[in-house]
């Protein structure tokens, strides 16, 4: 990826300095080739109207439509010349760089001798009026139309210059076209495989995470399931193995104190003690046994095992329990029972341990395809404090996959929590 | 009152109500001026048909009331239907007029154009240049009611052109008026040039069609002739197609320089070197041409301090759809051209002007601009839609702050009628304190405007006369001062189209009782100071104090 954005960044860079020299190049056409054309252009344009003006008054000269000496134009042609030797000197300056250096020689030499020749005529005019109008007529007409055609001559030049720049501009254009087209085709390729590049490295990094969550899922299930094995196999053993030698020590120290009646009170008494913590023992064997693996879930089934087991936690937490069953529909077996039976034995505990609450609520609703278990406390509900609290919610997430069920958090409308459990009964083969 | 005969009778109040202090009344039949311009047409379309006529007001008898002339063209030659000529209309004292032509000597018939008017001999009496298709004509007034024609003795005849306006102005500051006479193009009938629209009918050709003709510059010698000195002065040019001119003291020297309107060619700005010569510096002062490099068809011109700063803008007539140019002066002689941001330039850009003349309307202080308008081509409309060939005049009103309105509609009923106009002038002829204004028309009659200010403003009016300065002194730059700034009033002859406003000047005091300083700048280099001048109207010599009229 690191490498597709270096490349990319190289491109523009690239590019950009590549456009950079191509703008520089043209600005440079432009000031030297165009705008300097165009300004010659203007200037010959200036030169033109005033030769034309100049040729006006040569007519006018002549024509004698107006009722003066030749003289009187004098000052009318100084005007004229005072613009036009200003427009030729400006012309030299702007004439294009490229352009030959012949033809502004000429006009420029040609125009001194012709203001030179009409200083002349001027001068002759003083005494030779006749004169003075023949050689306007034979000499500076002449003169005049060969500037005329100078200037045209320029303007022709300048034109083609025109043409040339127009081309060259069109091409450097034609160029950068053509690249922009390339850069924006390589920059497409580059995002193409990078995007590929990234497609399929995160389609990697998503497959990892799923097979670690896979892992992790079923190794908390093999846990789980580990756990339910180990606690119903020392439920089992404290039922039967101590639960029988117990109960056998019972007997005998009755059976010893019967015997011992007669004989030693004091030895009855103590035996009579001996028996009441057997007796004990062998309850607190039975409870933890029951509290491992509540066998009532396989002898009885779920409803009753809940019957059993609310009332003791009604009386280990002072909580009062609202429990309801509803609904008909196909019983939950054993394995999918004692996953039930610890997610309510988890959610009552956090009922007890985070909801606040006096007040819960147990329901069991039974339906044709699922059965639902809901724990509800009227308590503080469910908040980011609570939810990274212990395994709890891990495990109970955990046995709602073992049972391909489903578990729900939700804040109830009365502002504690609703844990709900929903079962599909026709996927009840679980691992356990 | 019925609420419909509210709005009828709303409706027929005198559009003075509108509130601008002011109202300009057509009085042309009640003062009995019953002109109407002779073009000549017959068919011909020659190109002079289009371009008259001009007008004056003058005080041809120096009884203190303006009269009025009015120029006329005349039939072409082989086409007599009816005699015209000038017409001189000579003051009643009560509004009206009296058609003096014939007592005058004036009832010449000739192909005029243009007027200036100035006491050229010095004499006290204001004598008459009029410009003409063929032989201009300078007209003495003998001070007794009558003129006697001295073209010949002068020294100006002997030449034919297509004259057409004209300014006398001291351009030596020799005491003696000279000159300028702005020379259209070379034409005569029979080398009349055949344009057409439509590849059919003839229709009036544009200049291009013609070559150009020089301008004319005439130095008085001071005793009764002229000098021409058009090639000497610098100002002979042939490529020149001019139609007005106005003075003004561009570079603030002291010496009257001119600017020259040409139509479609660039406009010259002739700067006096104080040695008989000028100089064009149109280009540098950038009026020769439109912002956009254009030349335009310069008409009328006028100048005037429209900003109370002291020095002349300059106002120019153009062709439809080149907007008026209204220059302001700038550092280092070079005009700005403020038509666009000032308002004058986008109203005017479907107008056709000619006359034009900086007047103050309302005696505020602020010089507001006259123009006259109409088109050349009678069927103008059907070729530029909403371009009529007669077309509204305009008025426009200066707030003092840079913009101008036009308010033709609003300045008094039927004002702004549509005319084929060509010539304006303006002058105080009932001798109420402000200027009334008088408009010609092509191949139609003449228009006197009464102006009745009716709010209450003041006007400080002045007959300047000069004793070592030309009599008239024209070239006179008056300055007053009051406590809203000064303003200042050149005496000028020319300017406008064809025509020529009086001599006296005329200041706005507002509701001012008086001006609080005068001083007047004499063409002679005197320049006299005043003191405190209450309203009204005053002679003032040179070197002399003012002295109120009764």
């Amino acid at each position: 990826m690191l490498a597709g954005l270096a490349v990319t960044l190289s491109a523009v860079a690239v590019y950009t300095a590549y456009t950079a020299v191509q703008m520089r190049g043209l600005r440079q056409l432009q000031a030297e080739t165009i705008d300097r054309n165009r300004a010659d252009s203007m200037l010959l344009l200036r030169i033109q109207n005033d030769l034309n003006l100049v040729n006006v008054a040569l007519r006018d000269m002549l024509d004698g439509g107006e009722d003066y000496p030749l003289t009187a134009w004098q000052s009318q042609f100084k005007r004229l010349r005072v613009d036009l030797e200003d427009a030729v000197t400006r012309e030299a300056q702007f004439r294009p760089a490229l352009g030959p250096e012949g033809p502004r020689q000429y006009l420029s030499a040609s125009t001194a001798q012709f203001w030179d020749a009409l200083d002349r005529i001027f001068t002759l005019a003083q005494t030779d009026e006749a004169e003075a109008r023949t050689r306007i007529r034979i000499s500076l007409e002449a003169r005049q139309a060969a500037l005329t055609t100078a200037v045209a001559r320029l303007l022709v030049e300048n034109n083609d210059n025109e043409k040339q720049a127009a081309a060259q501009t069109r091409q450097i254009y034609a160029r950068a076209e053509r690249n922009v087209y390339l850069f924006l085709a390589a920059i497409l390729v580059v995002l193409l495989a990078n995007g590929l590049y990234l497609v399929q490295y995160n389609r990697r990094m998503f497959d990892q995470v799923a097979a670690l969550s896979d892992r992790r899922s079923e190794l908390a299930q093999q846990l789980i399931s580990m756990q339910e094995s180990t606690f119903r196999y020392i439920s089992r053993e404290l039922h039967d193995e101590f639960g029988q030698i117990l109960t056998a020590i019972g007997a005998m120290l009755q059976r010893a104190g019967r015997r011992a009646q007669a004989v030693d009170a004091p030895l009855r008494t103590d035996l009579k003690e001996v028996q009441e913590i057997v007796q004990s023992t062998l309850d607190k064997v039975r409870t933890l046994s029951q509290a491992l693996h509540p066998a009532v879930i396989e002898e009885a089934g779920l409803e009753t095992a809940l019957r059993q087991h609310l009332p003791v936690f009604e009386k280990q937490t002072g909580i009062h329990i609202d429990y309801e069953s509803s609904g008909s529909g196909p019983v939950p077996d054993q394995t999918v029972a004692i996953h039930m039976y610890r997610v309510l034995q988890e959610a009552l505990n956090n009922v007890a341990r985070h909801s606040k609450s006096s007040r819960a609520a147990v329901r069991l609703r039974y339906s044709s395809d699922c059965v639902v278990l809901e724990v509800e406390d009227g308590g503080v509900g469910f908040d980011s404090a609570t939810r990274t609290r212990g395994m709890g919610l891990v495990s109970m997430r955990e046995r709602a996959e073992l049972v391909h069920g489903r578990l729900d958090l939700i804040n109830a409308n009365g502002g504690g929590l609703l844990v709900r459990l929903t079962v599909p009964l026709a996927l009840t083969e679980t691992h356990a | 009152m019925r609420r419909r005969d509210f709005l009828l009778a709303a409706a027929s109040l005198p559009v003075r109500a509108a509130g601008l202090g002011f109202a300009l009344t057509d009085v042309t039949a009640r003062a009995g001026i019953r002109f109407e311009h002779n073009s000549g047409a017959f068919g011909a379309k020659y190109l002079p048909e289009t371009m008259g006529p001009g007008c004056a007001f003058l005080d041809y008898d120096g009884d203190g009331w303006l009269d009025i002339l009015l120029v006329n063209g005349m039939d072409w030659p082989g086409h007599k239907r009816r005699r015209s000529t000038l017409q001189l209309y000579r003051n009643n004292r009560n509004g009206t007029f009296t058609d003096v032509t014939e007592q005058a000597g004036l009832a010449v018939e000739m192909y005029g154009m243009g007027v200036a008017v100035a006491d050229y001999n010095n004499d006290g009496f204001p004598d008459v240049l009029v410009t003409a298709v063929g032989q201009n004509r300078l007209f003495q007034n003998t001070g007794k009611g009558h003129f006697i024609d001295v073209t010949e003795k002068a020294g100006l005849g002997g030449r034919t052109a297509f004259s057409m306006s004209a300014v006398w102005f001291d351009f030596d500051r020799d005491g003696h008026l000279d000159l300028f006479v702005c020379n259209y193009v070379k034409w005569a009938p029979e080398h009349d040039v055949f344009c057409s629209v439509d590849g059919k009918r003839k229709s009036y050709c544009t200049p291009e069609a013609y070559h150009g003709a020089t301008c004319w510059l005439f130095h008085n010698r001071g005793n009764g002739t002229f000098e021409d000195v058009t090639a000497h002065s610098g100002v002979f040019d042939t490529s020149s197609k001019s139609l007005g001119v106005a003075m003004l003291d561009y570079d603030r020297d002291g010496w009257p320089d001119l600017l020259v309107t040409n139509d479609t060619q660039p406009n010259k700005l002739y700067r006096n070197r104080h040695d008989g010569t000028f100089e064009d510096v149109a280009v540098h002062a950038d009026v020769a041409f439109s912002e956009d490099g254009r030349a335009r068809a310069g008409m009328g011109i006028d100048s005037g301090d429209i900003d109370r700063s002291g020095v002349q803008s300059i106002a120019i007539t153009n062709f439809d759809g080149e907007m008026m140019a209204l220059y302001r002066p700038g550092a280092d002689g070079v005009y700005k051209d403020i038509a666009f941001s000032s308002g004058v330039g986008p109203a005017s850009l479907n107008s056709l002007g000619f006359g034009c003349v900086f007047f103050d309307a309302d005696l505020d202080g602020n010089l507001d601009l006259f123009a006259a308008n109409g088109h050349i081509d009678e069927t103008a409309r059907n070729m530029r839609g909403k371009i009529g060939y007669a077309q509204a005049p305009q008025l426009f009103l200066n707030n003092g702050r840079g913009v101008f309105r036009d308010v033709a509609r609003q300045a008094g009923e039927g004002f702004a009628t549509p005319k084929v106009a060509r010539g304006a002038a303006c002058g105080d002829f009932d001798n109420d304190g402000d200027l009334d204004l008088l408009v010609t028309t092509n191949q139609g009659p003449a228009y006197l405007y009464r102006n009745d200010v009716t709010n209450g403003n003041r006007s400080l009016r002045l007959h300047l006369r000069g004793t070592k300065s030309n009599r008239d002194a024209i070239g006179a730059v008056a300055r007053i001062s009051t406590p809203e700034g000064t303003e200042s009033r050149v005496v000028k002859s020319g300017s406008s189209y064809l025509s020529q406003s009086e001599l006296a000047l005329t200041f706005g005091l507002g509701r001012r009782q008086r001006a609080e300083r005068l001083i007047v700048e004499w063409p002679s280099g005197r320049v006299d100071e005043h003191g405190p001048l209450a309203a009204g109207v005053y002679q003032c010599e040179e070197g002399s104090k003012p002295v109120q009229s009764k």
